[in-house]
């Protein structure tokens, strides 16, 4: 996986997180179960923190992908998109270059991320 | 949830009966290679960053010497669970201030059509919430002794 899908990955699973933890019947029953869930300041640093590492050019087309869909990122697993599960033709290339566009499904447009 | 249910999320190659780690760190790590080896997750620095995270929150130790960290990651395609034991107990930042000795590490991916993340995560809380349970969960040597004590936990 090169650092660029990386990278994204990253960021969408702490935004998810936050997400989903910051649901209160999400973490009303976490609670109920004894976990503690309150100390989001720190979620918030290291999303900073991550953002200034992320291309601004990925980071828009992240963002657009975003808006459709709750997982901008998803796993390729065994040649299949696991975001709209179509398989993918092979001639789209795992990884990306330090510059060139992100690996994306060509039906739904999420950006793929190989194991 | 039936018992095999639940047994179905956990495999021998995810049981360790005795943590080499000493700390509450190197526990989260030495948990993520072991699920990191399995063929549906495959990016242990992704798993353990994410873990990490959660934590960061607020330990995700429950006192009576018990830890359960979980958490999602685009990095899992399947729900997997790490059982895990320390005879010697490691610090973990239990709300009761004693160190753990019985570890379950719970990941899960984001998509969860089947909505079973919560629901398990309730399961393994309620079993070790029994002392009993955890007496025994504390005594398997095996993978076999740690799935027939928990098909006992069910029955219980």
């Amino acid at each position: 996986m090169s650092d660029r899908v990386q990278r994204l990955v990253q960021l969408q699973d702490l935004e998810l997180m936050i997400d989903e933890l910051q649901d209160p019947d999400h973490k009303r029953k976490e609670e109920a179960l004894g976990f503690s869930v309150e100390n989001f300041a720190q979620l918030e640093k290291a999303r900073e923190r991550l953002l200034k590492q992320i291309p601004k050019q990925d980071l828009r087309s992240y963002r657009r992908i975003r808006r459709r869909h709750v997982r901008a990122v998803v796993p390729v697993h065994n040649g299949i998109c696991l975001g709209c599960f179509q398989t993918l033709p092979t001639r789209i290339q795992r990884g990306s270059s330090a510059s060139g566009p992100l690996p994306a499904c060509e039906n739904c447009g999420r950006i793929l991320y190989w194991f | 949830m039936t018992a095999e249910q639940f047994l179905s999320y956990f495999g021998p190659q995810r049981f360790i009966k005795e943590l080499r780690a000493r700390s509450k760190d190197g526990v989260l790590s030495e948990l993520t290679r072991v699920l990191a080896n399995d063929g549906d997750i495959r990016d242990p620095s992704l798993l353990l960053e994410m873990i990490r995270r959660r934590e960061s929150l607020g330990s995700t130790g429950l006192g009576n010497g018990v830890a359960v960290p979980h958490g999602r990651s685009t990095a899992a395609t399947r729900t997997k669970v790490v059982f895990a034991c320390s005879k010697r107990g490691i610090e973990f930042d239990a709300p009761d201030g004693a160190p753990c000795r019985i570890f379950f590490l719970i990941v899960a991916p984001y998509e969860d059509h089947r909505h079973e993340y919560l629901p398990l995560l309730g399961k393994i809380v309620e079993t070790v919430s029994e002392e009993s349970s955890r007496q025994k969960l504390l005594g398997v040597e095996t993978f076999e002794e740690f799935a027939e004590a928990m098909r006992e936990a069910f029955r219980e």
